[in-house]
């Protein structure tokens, strides 16, 4: 019976096939809108926690209630011996955050995001293009990405620029170091920042960055430091790369905006399709009625139109998913970057294949209430 | 002669309480292989609901049809679908082919639901349309086809799963009437080549002598009119 399902319904809905060309289209545009949307908001993830997850480190020491990365509150350097001296850690050094003025050369100005490394520059750019990595040491001296060349208004390394009324000098470029915030950041060592942000005293920092030893269990380190370190919170990386994206993701409501503007395009998806189903199912009313007097099951029927929906539904995702990645290809090096996982892809392909097939239900309803008697009644 | 269809006081009310339209009257008939019946009678006088009754399409308000001398049940529509899959064949006034697909896919697909081999349909399917001058319409589709042929094709597909049952209703209405008249020649032709009961619903009087019963209907009571005779005589049915 398979052949005859095949065979009905591809060729049913072939037999109009600039419509057919239409539904396609019209599904393969919408799965773009709504991949579109969620690629934004993968990429917006993977910008608010891009720093965190490339430091290297397994653990963050950080103010008590610090929201994301980027509002980091000062506490004092010692806090740095402190972790160290915690049984499991490794290593630890100190990074700072803080947000001041850039001037830009034909006189704006410009808020940027500083961030302050120590020694061994965990938490900085970790793709350089151009310049050397501890050029940042070197004194007013700083990293930025080449992203915010335009933002900044500079072009090339030795060329300077203001920052809070203090001459910086470019020592290098970053690549596919995004802000979320729209303000560049810049990168240096902390004893530079310290000079730059007017709001830290030389003895203050943002967070501790640890490691632990190998075959130590994360938790429990963890725990021990917060034990043992007061007026601090501590998280791994993972919990606090989660807690940046949920900040800039839930708190601020931009990520329910992507995500309630990528449901819509699921759902007008959905539309086009069950629209031109029920169309193409009105279409050929007459036909299924033949059908059924000739004494095909009403099964064979409905499974007629689930596999035009699957058909319809496949093409269109297919095209759409092309588009895709065309356009995540095409973004990769802009600012607001489209970008998937695997799990992301596979579970947004199986719940618009799911739209698809719900979206044949008005003419699998149809079907049902088809009397095979009327086939007498011309 | 084999018994393969009958009636047994089968009849057909529409509405419910005290307005009951009675449709058909008290039938009882029986239709013997390879019988050749025609059904006449003015528009709205039950032609077409005992067509599908007999066609397993509607069910009696009272009464038994008996296919093979099997009671068939109107109560459970898949047993009614296996029914019209394997015994019965129709053909409809406008021949009714699915216009997406090709002549050779509109029967196919009828054997295949039959359960057909695809050796079996090959066989069929090349003898009905050499026997129907069909074969260089084999790949065309019915919009490339005159009324007539795509009447002929209608026979095809009613014939190809070798039913004990064809019923077809007004096949000459949309031709002419030399085409009508061949159509209608090739399917009692064909009908008793199978040996399958053949019930033709037609207002065309003129076509009535071309079959082995003449069966009439009016406020839905039926009569069989003799071939020779002039007068109607109520056989089958009770008033």
């Amino acid at each position: 019976m398979a052949s005859v399902v095949i065979a009905v319904s591809t060729k049913m809905l072939s037999h109009n096939r600039m419509r057919f060309v239409m539904t396609v289209t019209g599904i393969a545009i919408a799965f773009f809108l709504a991949a579109a949307q969620i690629g934004l908001l993968v990429g917006w993830v993977n910008t608010n926690s891009a720093i965190i997850n490339n430091a290297g480190v397994d653990i963050w020491v950080m103010a008590k209630e610090t929201r994301t990365i980027d509002y980091g509150t000062a506490i004092p350097r010692q806090r740095i011996q402190q972790v160290r001296s915690v049984e499991g850690v490794s290593w630890a050094e100190g990074m700072l955050v803080g947000w001041i003025n850039w001037q830009h050369p034909e006189g704006k100005n410009i808020t940027v995001e500083v961030i302050g490394l120590d020694t061994s520059n965990a938490g900085g750019p970790w793709k350089l293009i151009e310049g050397n990595l501890e050029s940042m040491h070197l004194p007013k001296t700083v990293i930025v990405d080449e992203l915010s060349k335009n933002a900044l208004g500079v072009s090339q390394i030795g060329d300077s620029a203001e920052m809070q009324g203090k001459r910086a000098t470019i020592g290098g470029f970053s690549q596919e170091v995004r802000t979320f915030t729209a303000a560049p950041f810049i990168f240096t060592s902390i004893k530079n920042a310290l000079e730059y942000v007017p709001y830290y005293r030389d003895d203050e920092i943002s967070y501790v960055l640890a490691r632990i030893k190998p075959n130590t269990d994360i938790l429990a380190v963890r725990d021990r430091v917060a034990d043992e370190v007061s007026n601090v919170e501590v998280l791994t990386t993972a919990e606090f790369a989660v807690r940046s994206v949920k900040y800039w993701m839930l708190e601020t409501g931009v990520g329910i905006t992507v995500i309630i503007t990528a449901v819509l395009g699921l759902l007008v998806g959905a539309v086009i399709m069950s629209q031109t189903l029920f169309a193409i199912t009105q279409d050929h009313i007459g036909n299924y009625a033949t059908l059924l007097a000739l004494g095909f099951h009403q099964k064979t029927l409905r499974q007629i139109v689930l596999a035009q929906s699957i058909t319809l539904g496949g093409l269109g995702i297919i095209v759409g998913l092309i588009l895709f990645f065309l356009a995540c290809n095409a973004s990769a090096r802009s600012p607001i970057p489209l970008e998937t996982t695997t799990t992301v892809t596979t579970g947004l392909v199986a719940f618009s294949l799911l739209c698809c097939i719900a979206s044949s239900w008005f003419s699998i309803r149809a079907i049902f209430k088809l009397d095979p008697v009327s086939v007498f009644h011309g | 002669m084999k018994s393969i269809l009958t009636c047994q006081g089968i009849t057909k009310n529409y509405g419910a309480g005290d307005i009951i339209e009675k449709v058909l009257k008290p039938v009882d008939l029986e239709f013997f292989e390879g019988q050749a019946s025609v059904l006449i009678g003015p528009s709205g006088s039950g032609k077409t609901t005992l067509l599908s009754i007999l066609g397993c399409l509607l069910a009696p308000s009272e009464g038994q049809l008996l296919i093979a001398e099997q009671g068939v049940n109107f109560s459970d529509k898949s047993s009614l679908t296996e029914v019209r899959r394997q015994k019965l064949g129709f053909i409809f006034q406008h021949a009714q082919l699915l216009p997406f697909l090709t002549i050779e896919e509109n029967l196919a697909i009828v054997g295949r639901n039959a359960g057909l081999d695809e050796t079996d349909i090959k066989q069929r399917l090349d003898n009905l349309l050499q026997r129907l001058e069909l074969r260089a319409m084999r790949y065309k589709h019915p919009n490339q086809l005159s009324g007539g042929q795509r009447q002929r094709v209608a026979i095809a597909r009613a014939l190809l799963h070798r039913p004990s049952i064809v019923l077809a209703d007004e096949p000459t209405a949309a031709l002419d009437w030399q085409t009508g008249k061949t159509v209608v020649e090739l399917l009692l032709e064909q009908a008793r080549l199978e040996k399958a009961v053949l019930v033709v619903v037609t207002h065309d009087t003129r076509m009535l002598p071309l079959f082995d019963r003449i069966l009439s209907i009016a406020d839905g009571l039926l009569s069989e009119q003799q071939q020779t005779a002039t007068t109607d005589n109520t056989f089958y049915t009770q008033s």
